[in-house]
């Protein structure tokens, strides 16, 4: 990973240019928003000409180190309008990894209209005309990429929620079957590769973990140390491949924090309908995978594959999708939550900002709750561009406005995800605080506040919350760099070997001697860039906050409200 | 006195006839420790990692009380 490729969509000139020293270091996560920082003005429009898109495999993707194959996507977001990561697994990370690019950076803007497609090969890059894929859905789109340039290539693509420019659109790649279903999905950033008229990336790559390491054996020693340690951890080695991510929904149903009727309830009658353990049955009966693995490599494999009633292949159900489709509408259906994930992978929208619109729109009494069928309806209006349709794309808080609604479950303009911020605080902080806007991932506190894992902290009071959010979201601004999946954190936070071995691997592949130290600073180092961008595009201290009904309406069952507030300004306080 | 348990995730395996994340009534003695729960439903200590009360995360050796809702779950997690 020696060099980056620059696309100028206004000349359509593509250059490939050496490493800066700068960003020697830097992967995922942390090389997209330093670059934002660097080359972006913060107050720019998001979907005009001078906001980039940046994607970059992590500091580890395209290497044997396990489950290390997540890509980074960022940009100034048009949802939040302050900066935005967004992390995918899937099988493109590798691939641009093993072409030697540490990122891809999209910039300019064609005349209005124009789509094309940037080809990647061993031999170069191609930008190509893609007029004829304009309007294509993601299934669609990924399966005429791989029938015209090869059934093993990665395709990173948009939907017609992205071409439309829609604040709520992601950036999708393919898993190793090809489902359309791997989504960098927050935030909006499927609306800026729209507006650079880009429909797809297509990488062709024949190698998968052949990035050059400095020392091999060092490295694989290593690797293997850290496979071993996510083998032997009871959740990352046994809970997530036996039932994957909609694990949690039992868990955090009992624990009464599962956001039911938009944000109304903390509990869902029905939830055990939804969960884990009935989604790995579905899978098994209808000839799909209940353990599978988004990307080569992964040891945790707690992706899916979930067959629909008429056969069509959905690729992943995850819990946030489950969550958002399910209890959020009081919908304890899982063909009809799949379906509704189907329409949301092919239109290019992200599943949780959908989830929490379709939350509003009932709110509003546009569509009753637990009518599944009119919520289908409703969403396929997105692919269309009808007013409905880009009304849900366009994400919950504009939904709200719309429709009068004040129960809006967003920050900074992004829908909260699935954990209800008054009975999980710790969540609570992060979603108040990171500066990506709402995001359960920037400092996973339901470790600690429900999981028992990475320690114990009460979910319903306030004590420890701050510290806990803090810790965690610089740690995982630190694992969002590597490309490792945030769910190595299970472990690692358990095992004081973990760690060390993350530390292990990166040293022998660029022959550095950092300490853990080091790997917190780059933390604190990405948050700080992250919040000079947002101060730069005019957040301030209120920005920081959840919304208004969170303090004022208690959720049952432990008769919680939100209490924190000027607390919150001490998050990022280093 | 009658308590309300759901077990998850693979401990249904242990009792007879139970499904994952379905309620049952279980009689037990007034101030029943949580192990003795246990220990009558045959699910090893070690593979009861969360033990919920009430929607409330206690050790083994809380007290139930009448109606209390258990919920038992080995490790897990997501996202």
């Amino acid at each position: 990973m020696d060099k980056i490729l620059r696309v100028n969509m206004s000349t359509g000139k593509t250059t490939t240019e050496p490493v800066p020293a700068p960003y020697a270091a830097l992967g995922g996560r942390g090389l997209t928003s330093q670059v934002l920082l660097d080359e972006v003005p913060p107050d720019c429009e998001p979907l005009g000409p001078f906001n980039k898109l940046i994607l970059a495999p992590g500091l580890l993707s395209g290497t044997s180190a396990p489950s290390s194959g997540r890509m980074s996507a960022g940009a100034k977001s048009p949802l939040t309008g302050g900066i935005k990561e967004s992390n995918a697994g899937g099988i493109a990370s590798q691939k641009i990894a093993n072409l030697g690019y540490k990122a891809i950076i999209i910039e300019g803007k064609p005349a209005a209209g124009e789509q094309y497609l940037l080809k990647l090969t061993p031999g170069g890059v191609e930008l190509l005309p893609a007029g004829d894929l304009a309007g294509k859905g993601g299934y669609e789109t990924v399966a005429l990429l791989k029938q015209r340039y090869g059934e093993k290539v990665g395709v990173v693509f948009v939907g017609p929620a992205g071409e439309m420019l829609m604040a709520g659109a992601g950036i999708g790649n393919n898993d190793p079957e090809g489902h359309a279903g791997r989504y960098a999905g927050r935030g909006g950033l499927g609306a800026v590769m729209g507006s650079k008229g880009l429909k797809a990336i297509v990488i062709d790559a024949p190698r998968t973990f052949d990035v050059p390491v400095k020392d091999k054996e060092r490295f694989k020693t290593a690797a293997k140390k850290f496979a071993d340690i996510l083998h032997a951890h009871p959740v990352t080695g046994q809970a997530l491949p036996a039932y994957g991510t909609n694990v949690l929904m039992n868990i955090i149903n009992e624990a009464g924090t599962l956001p039911t009727r938009n944000f109304r309830r903390g509990r869902f009658d029905q939830a055990n309908d939804v969960g884990g353990e009935k989604l790995a049955e579905a899978c098994t009966a209808r000839g799909g995978k209940a353990t599978h693995a988004c990307h080569p490599g992964c040891v945790m494999r707690c992706s899916n594959i979930f067959i629909l009633p008429d056969g069509r292949s959905l690729g992943s159900l995850e819990y946030e999708t489950a969550w958002g489709f399910g209890p959020n509408l009081e919908i304890a259906d899982l063909d009809v939550i799949g379906e509704l994930n189907y329409v949301c992978n092919d239109a290019g929208l992200d599943t949780i900002e959908a989830g929490c619109t379709l939350g509003v729109l009932m709110e509003a009494g546009v569509i009753p709750f637990g009518d599944g069928k009119a919520a289908v309806e409703a969403l396929k209006e997105v692919g269309k561009g009808t007013p409905l349709g880009r009304i849900i794309g366009a994400g919950a808080t504009f939904a709200g406005k719309v429709y009068g609604v004040t129960r809006i479950p967003s920050v900074k303009g992004q829908g909260i995800p699935a954990y209800d911020p008054r009975s999980c605080r710790g969540n609570g902080v992060t979603y108040a605080t990171t500066p990506m806007g709402a995001d359960h991932t920037a400092g996973y506190a339901v470790t600690a506040n429900i999981l028992k894992v990475g320690g114990d902290v009460c979910p319903i009071t306030d004590e420890g919350q701050i510290e806990l959010s803090r810790n965690l979201q610089i740690a995982t601004a630190a694992v969002d760099a590597t490309g490792l999946c945030l769910f190595v954190a299970f472990a690692v936070l358990d095992n004081p070997e973990g760690l060390p071995m993350i530390i292990e691997m990166l040293n022998a592949m660029y022959g550095l001697s950092l300490t853990a130290d080091d790997v917190m600073a780059l933390g604190r180092h990405i948050l700080h860039t992250e919040k000079e961008f947002n101060t730069g595009a005019g957040f301030a201290k209120a920005d920081d906050r959840l919304p208004e009904f969170f303090y004022n309406e208690e959720l049952e069952p432990h008769q919680t409200r939100f209490a924190l507030r000027d607390e919150l300004d001490q998050v990022i306080n280093f | 006195m009658p308590v309300e348990v759901r077990v998850f995730c693979g401990l249904e395996s242990c009792i007879p006839g139970a499904r994952s994340g379905e309620p049952m009534w279980v009689d037990i003695k007034a101030g029943e420790s949580g192990r003795a729960l246990l220990a009558r439903l045959n699910i090893p200590e070690e593979k009861a990692f969360s033990f919920l009360v009430n929607g409330v995360r206690r050790d083994l050796t809380v007290g139930l009380a009448d109606g209390d809702r258990v919920a038992v779950f080995p490790a897990v997690g997501g996202g």
